[in-house]
C-alpha cells in the first residue's frame, strides 16, 4: 500500500477514504449485475429501490422504532418493490428490445422519484440506523470509518455467497443457463419465471443492504437519493465487464475508488469537474479494453444498449 | 312646435349628462374599491416548495392583517397563487401569464434565480414588477435580466451581506483562523463563501483552508471533511442547504472524527429537518432572516411562525416581500405601475418590515442591511445567540 500511495502521489486518507467509496459502489455493483446477468437488463430504477429501502429506515427512525424493525422494513420494502417492479413492469415486456426494457427501467425510475418526491416532500428524512459505524478506527494517523470496511467486508461475503449460490445450488444453475442462452435454457426445462424471480429476489435483498449501508454515510435521505451513486455504479459496471459477476463488482469498486481518489487528489477548486474527469477515464478504458477492464481474456463483448 | 322641440334637446342633452357623470362615479367608485392583485407563482412540490410554501402562507396572514386595517390607500390586496409544479420551465411561464392575463398588479415568484427566470421575465416583460421573497444573490435585477431586470427585486438577502455578518460574527467570537468548505453547486452558496472571504480578509482574519464540495448527490464531501480534518482551525465556514444532502454528512463527519470546531452556515443550513440523530449536532451556527423556533427577539415573528409552522425563518421573506410592496405603493401614491415602484423601491433605505429595515440599491436589488439572527445548534437544540448587521459589503 505504502506503494501504490508514493506512486499515485496521494497521501493515505485519501486512499482510505477512496477504499470504503469502492465498497458500497462494489456492493451496489453486485446487484446490477447479477440482473445483467439474467435478464440482460441494465437496471436504472436500481437506486430507487436503495432509494425506497433509505426511506423505510427513516420511517422506522422517525417513529423511534429499534435498528433491527427498521432493518426488517428496509428489506420487507425493497423486496416487495423489486418483485413488484418485475411483475407489473419487466415482465410484460419480457421478449421485447433490450433498448424498450431500459427505457422501461428509466420510466420506473422517475416514477418511484416522483412518488417518493409527492409522499415525503423534497426537504428529506432523516435515517439514523446504524450510525455508530461512523465511528472511525485509527491506524497510524489514518481514520478509517468503520463503515468502509464494514462495506466492502459486507460486499465480498455478498459477492462470495452469489458464487456459491450461482455455483453450488440447482436454481443457481438454472440462473447461469439462462444467462448463457435464456432460450435454450427455457427449452431445456428451465423455469423461467422462477429463475428471473430468484434474481429479482436477490437484487432486492442486496439493493436493502446498500440502503443500510449508504445511509450509515449519508444519513438525509431525498427523493434522488443513491441516483447518482447508481449512474457511476451503471458505468463502473460496463468498465469492469458486465458478463461475469466478479469483474462487474470490481468494475464497481473501481469506479467508486477512482471517485474517492480523485476526489481527494484533484486541487480542491477543480473538484466540480471530478464526474467529468471520472467519465473521461470511462471513456479512455473503454476505448482500450472494450470488452471491460476485468473481462477474462478472449472473452465476446456484450451487447450493450 | 319651436318651444317643444328645445325643451326635447334640453331633456335629452340633461339625460345624456346625467348617464356619463353616473359612468364616470361608477368607473371611479369601482378603481377606488378594486383590489390590488398579487400574482403568485409558487412551487407547491418541487425543491424550492419548502421555502415558498411558509413564505406564501405567512404572506396570506400579513395581507388578511393588513386588509383588516382598510387595506392600502383603501384598496384591498389579494394573492392569487398558480401553482408551477417543481419549477418546470413552460409551466411557470403558463402560471406567470395566467397570472398576468387575470390583471396581476404585482408578480412574485420562486427562492431560486434560475427557477424563477421564466416567470421573472413574462412580468418584466410587460412592464410588472417582479418580486422573489427570499432570493440570495445579487441576479435578481440588472445584473441577470438586463436594463428590464429594473423591475426585478428580492427581499432574501443578497449573499454578500450574509457572508459579510457572518465573517463579523466569528470575528466577534474571537475566531481569527477560519477553513473554508464551499458547495459549488448554486451560485448563491458560492458567493456567501466567497463574501465572507474578502471581509473576513478586511478584519485580518487568516484562511487556513479552502476546500470545496458538491451536494445534491456528490460524493466528495467526505474528500472535504478529511482535509479540514488535517488544519487547525478555529472555525469552519460553509453555506449548503440540509435538503441539498451534504450538510449532515459534513458535520457527522467532522464530529466522529472527534474534531469539535464550530461550524458557522448560511441561512442555507437552517432549520432541524436534516440533523441525525447520533452524533448529535453541536457546536452549529448559523445566521438567518428569524427565528422559526418560538425565542426570536420580535414577538409578532414568533405568533407568525407558530401560526404557519414555519420550518426554517425563511418564512418571515414573504410578509416582509408584503411589507416592502405596500410602502412602494403608498410611497408612489397609490401607482401599482412596474416602472414607477421599481424607482421608488430602488430608493429604499433601512425601510421597516416584519423581518427589520431593508435597504435596496440601483445595483443592488437584493436586501442588505437586515439585522440577522444568529442561532447556535447544542446537542441538536436551537437557539437564538446573538443577531448581527452588516458593516459593509464587500466586493466579491
Amino acid at each position: 500500500m505504502t506503494f501504490v500511495a508514493t506512486v499515485l502521489g496521494a497521501d493515505w486518507q485519501t486512499l482510505a477514504d477512496a477504499f470504503g467509496l469502492g465498497g458500497i459502489y462494489a456492493l451496489m455493483a453486485v446487484g446490477i449485475g447479477l440482473v445483467f446477468g439474467v435478464l440482460r437488463l441494465v437496471n436504472f430504477a436500481y437506486g430507487q429501490l436503495v432509494m425506497a429501502g433509505a426511506y423505510a429506515l427513516a420511517f422506522a427512525y422517525e417513529r423511534g422504532w429499534p435498528v433491527w424493525v427498521g432493518i426488517i422494513l428496509c428489506f420487507a420494502v425493497v423486496v416487495t418493490l423489486a418483485v413488484a417492479m418485475d411483475w407489473v413492469v419487466f415482465r410484460p415486456l419480457r421478449g421485447h428490445s433490450p433498448a424498450v426494457m431500459l427505457v422501461a427501467t428509466f420510466a420506473v425510475a422517475f416514477l418511484m422519484q416522483s412518488i417518493a418526491l409527492l409522499w415525503f416532500g423534497p426537504l428529506g428524512k432523516i435515517a439514523a440506523s446504524l450510525s455508530a459505524l461512523n465511528q472511525p478506527w485509527t491506524i497510524s494517523g489514518v481514520d478509517i470509518r468503520k463503515i468502509s470496511i464494514v462495506a466492502t467486508a459486507v460486499a465480498a461475503g455478498c459477492l462470495l455467497a452469489l458464487v456459491l449460490l450461482l455455483g453450488r445450488t440447482r436454481v443457481g444453475l438454472h440462473m447461469r443457463a439462462a444467462a448463457l442462452d435464456f432460450q435454450t435454457a427455457r427449452l431445456l426445462g428451465v423455469r423461467a419465471n422462477r429463475v428471473i424471480g430468484s434474481a429479482v429476489l436477490v437484487s432486492g435483498l442486496l439493493a436493502a443492504t446498500v440502503a443500510v449501508m449508504l445511509t450509515v454515510q449519508s444519513p438525509l435521505v431525498t427523493p434522488d437519493f443513491a441516483l447518482r451513486d447508481t449512474i457511476l455504479v451503471l458505468a463502473g459496471v460496463v468498465l469492469g465487464g458486465m458478463n461475469r459477476l466478479i469483474s462487474a463488482t470490481l468494475g464497481g469498486f473501481a469506479i467508486g475508488f477512482a471517485s474517492g481518489f480523485l476526489g481527494g487528489a484533484l486541487p480542491t477548486n477543480q473538484s466540480q469537474y471530478l464526474p467529468s474527469f471520472l467519465f473521461a477515464a470511462v471513456i479512455l478504458v473503454l476505448l482500450i479494453r472494450p470488452r471491460g477492464l476485468f473481462a477474462r481474456a478472449g472473452q465476446q463483448a456484450v451487447e450493450r444498449v | 312646435m319651436r318651444g317643444r322641440g328645445r325643451l326635447a334637446v334640453a331633456a335629452a342633452a340633461l339625460l345624456a349628462l346625467a348617464l356619463i357623470g353616473s359612468a364616470l362615479a361608477a368607473t371611479s367608485r369601482s378603481t377606488a374599491k378594486s383590489p390590488i392583485v398579487i400574482g403568485w407563482a409558487f412551487d407547491g412540490s418541487g425543491n424550492m416548495a419548502p421555502f415558498d410554501g411558509p413564505a406564501l402562507a405567512a404572506a396570506k396572514l400579513r395581507v388578511d392583517q393588513l386588509n383588516a386595517k382598510g387595506g392600502v390607500n383603501g384598496r384591498k390586496l389579494e394573492i392569487r397563487t398558480c401553482d408551477t409544479q417543481s419549477n418546470k420551465p413552460d409551466i411557470a411561464k403558463a402560471c406567470a401569464l395566467r397570472l398576468l392575463g387575470g390583471k396581476a398588479n404585482v408578480i412574485f415568484t420562486t427562492c431560486d434565480v434560475d427557477l424563477a427566470a421564466p416567470v421573472v421575465r413574462a412580468a418584466i416583460d410587460r412592464g410588472v414588477l417582479a418580486i422573489a421573497p427570499c432570493i440570495g444573490t445579487d441576479q435578481m435585477g440588472p445584473k441577470r435580466f438586463g436594463a428590464k431586470g429594473r423591475l426585478a427585486f428580492s427581499f432574501g438577502n443578497v449573499a454578500q451581506d450574509e457572508g459579510s455578518a457572518m465573517a463579523q460574527y466569528a470575528w466577534s467570537k474571537g475566531w481569527r483562523r477560519a477553513g473554508l468548505a464551499t458547495d459549488t453547486v448554486i451560485v448563491y452558496f458560492r458567493n456567501v463563501v466567497q463574501a465572507f472571504q474578502a471581509r473576513w480578509r478586511q478584519l485580518g482574519g487568516k484562511i487556513v483552508a479552502n476546500e470545496t464540495y458538491q451536494s445534491l448527490g456528490g460524493n466528495n464531501v467526505q474528500n472535504a471533511v478529511s482535509r479540514l480534518n488535517d488544519v487547525k482551525a478555529d472555525v469552519y465556514v460553509t453555506s449548503t442547504a440540509g435538503a441539498f444532502g451534504a450538510l449532515s454528512s459534513f458535520i457527522t463527519g467532522l464530529r466522529t472524527l472527534g474534531n469539535n470546531t464550530p461550524v458557522l452556515n448560511s441561512w442555507a443550513g437552517d432549520g432541524t429537518y436534516w440533523l441525525p440523530a447520533n452524533p448529535k449536532v453541536t457546536n452549529y451556527w448559523f445566521v438567518t432572516f428569524a427565528s422559526c423556533f418560538g425565542d426570536d427577539p420580535n414577538p409578532a415573528v414568533n405568533k407568525l411562525a407558530k401560526e404557519v409552522k414555519a420550518g426554517t425563518g425563511g418564512f418571515i421573506t414573504g410578509p416582509s416581500a408584503i411589507d416592502g410592496v405596500v410602502t412602494a405603493i403608498k410611497r408612489a401614491h397609490g401607482s401599482t405601475k412596474g416602472s414607477v415602484l421599481a424607482g421608488v423601491m430602488q430608493r429604499f433605505k433601512k425601510v421597516p418590515t416584519i423581518s427589520g429595515n431593508i435597504s435596496f440599491s440601483a445595483k443592488l436589488h437584493t436586501v442588505f442591511g437586515r439585522r440577522y439572527r444568529v442561532i447556535r445548534i447544542q446537542d441538536n437544540v436551537p437557539k437564538v445567540v446573538g443577531t448581527i448587521v452588516a458593516k459593509v459589503v464587500p466586493k466579491i
